[in-house]
């Protein structure tokens, strides 16, 4: 049943754009239709990850791995990641396994208004994040 | 243990030391099996909290039905009373002893289900919490797999997720250079479009003879004489 809301949803995303007018490139990301991927016009780099399940609609991104963490700035990385997670709006930071994360959480009834404006606020968090965390991050290659 | 703990003991048991994401399937059937196990025991639960709140209201029923009748009978005992029929007084005296001594029983009995009820909702809440938390771990489990598996597959397509191939900062880089162009096309589009338009107003202002059609040799002219005159 969630399989079909996931496709439901989809659906949906495809044909809504964002406030900007940006559109969303959506497809279903897995062989058992579990996991959708939505990529914002013009930001495919960092795409999101969808799944629904009866609790709640989850959105991650990934953001860097340990690998890309200046060793000497990895503590003071995370305690600003924790003070700044009160301070953004609807995400928070968060990691798998070697992936710091960035997700968002919805109430599975949501309206897709909520879930595009979760979306927008997501990617712009995401850049955002990515620039403030750019301090502790080593030089990019 | 609490569901939190049990939570970061399974992914820390499956990230591995080089630093690698992958969470242990082993960790994650326990987990799944939890899942399953809290699910039928918030069935069962709420099909006890059902049958108590059955119970429960049948003497609930019971308890106001007897505080009627006793007040019922007090009136009775009033009245006989004021009759001066002492003996008929007493029997109901006694009569709402009966009653209040059953009264007692059954609101014990509804202070026990009242507390059965409360606890079984606590049960509740406390199992669909837990669930809600393993439901989300398995669904940042599912994504996690598939998204390492994809980067496996396609090593050589650029993704956020693979750092090896594309680092964070780079990838905002790229963003941000694509908006940046993005704005100014859209600034120069801008400027065009308001050149265009003003160039054709002077046009049509000058066809409309309400701007004088350029400067002339002799309005030049003109000009300068006036100045010296002042000079």
């Amino acid at each position: 049943m969630s399989n079909k809301n996931l496709e439901q949803l989809m659906k949906d995303l495809t044909e809504n754009p964002l406030s900007d007018g940006s559109r969303l490139l959506v497809e279903m990301f897995d062989g058992e239709n579990a996991v959708a991927c939505i990529k914002v016009e013009e930001r495919e780099e960092f795409p999101i990850y969808l799944t629904i399940d009866e609790g709640q609609i989850l959105c991650i991104t990934y953001l860097f791995g340990d690998d890309q963490v200046d060793p000497d700035q990895r503590t003071a990385m995370t305690e600003a990641m924790l003070i700044l997670n009160v301070s953004i709006p609807l995400s928070a930071f968060s990691k798998i396994g070697s992936q710091y994360i960035m997700f968002g959480a919805l109430s599975p009834t949501s309206s897709i208004d909520e879930l595009l404006h979760e979306i927008e606020l997501l990617s712009d968090n995401v850049l955002e994040a990515i620039e403030a965390m750019s301090d502790y991050l080593k030089e990019a290659a | 243990m609490s569901i939190f703990k049990k939570l970061i003991t399974a992914v820390r048991g499956g990230a591995t030391e080089v630093g690698e994401a992958i969470i242990d399937s082993q960790a994650i059937r326990i987990l799944e099996q939890e899942l399953r196990d809290s699910k039928v025991a918030l069935d069962a639960a709420k099909t006890g909290l059902t049958a108590i709140m059955a119970e429960k209201m049948g003497v609930d029923r019971k308890v106001k039905d007897l505080k009627q009748k006793i007040k019922e009978h007090e009136t009775y005992a009033l009245q006989a009373m004021a009759k001066g029929d002492e003996s008929l007084a007493l029997d109901v005296a006694n009569k709402i002893a009966e009653f209040e001594h059953d009264l007692n029983i059954q609101q014990g009995i509804l202070e026990g289900y009242e507390s059965k009820v409360s606890s079984l909702k606590t049960t509740i809440r406390q199992t669909e919490r837990n669930i809600q938390a393993m439901d989300r771990e398995v669904s940042v489990v599912k994504i996690t797999q598939k998204v390492q598996k994809a980067n496996d597959m396609a090593a050589a397509k650029f993704s956020g997720a693979n750092s090896s191939l594309s680092s964070a900062t780079a990838s905002l880089e790229r963003i941000k250079a694509r908006q940046q162009k993005r704005e100014d096309q859209a600034t120069a589009a801008l400027e065009l479009e308001s050149e265009d338009n003003g160039d054709d107003l002077q046009a049509r202002l000058k066809n409309a003879g309400i701007v004088d059609s350029g400067s002339s040799a002799s309005s030049i002219l003109e000009r300068l004489k006036k100045q010296k005159d002042k000079g």
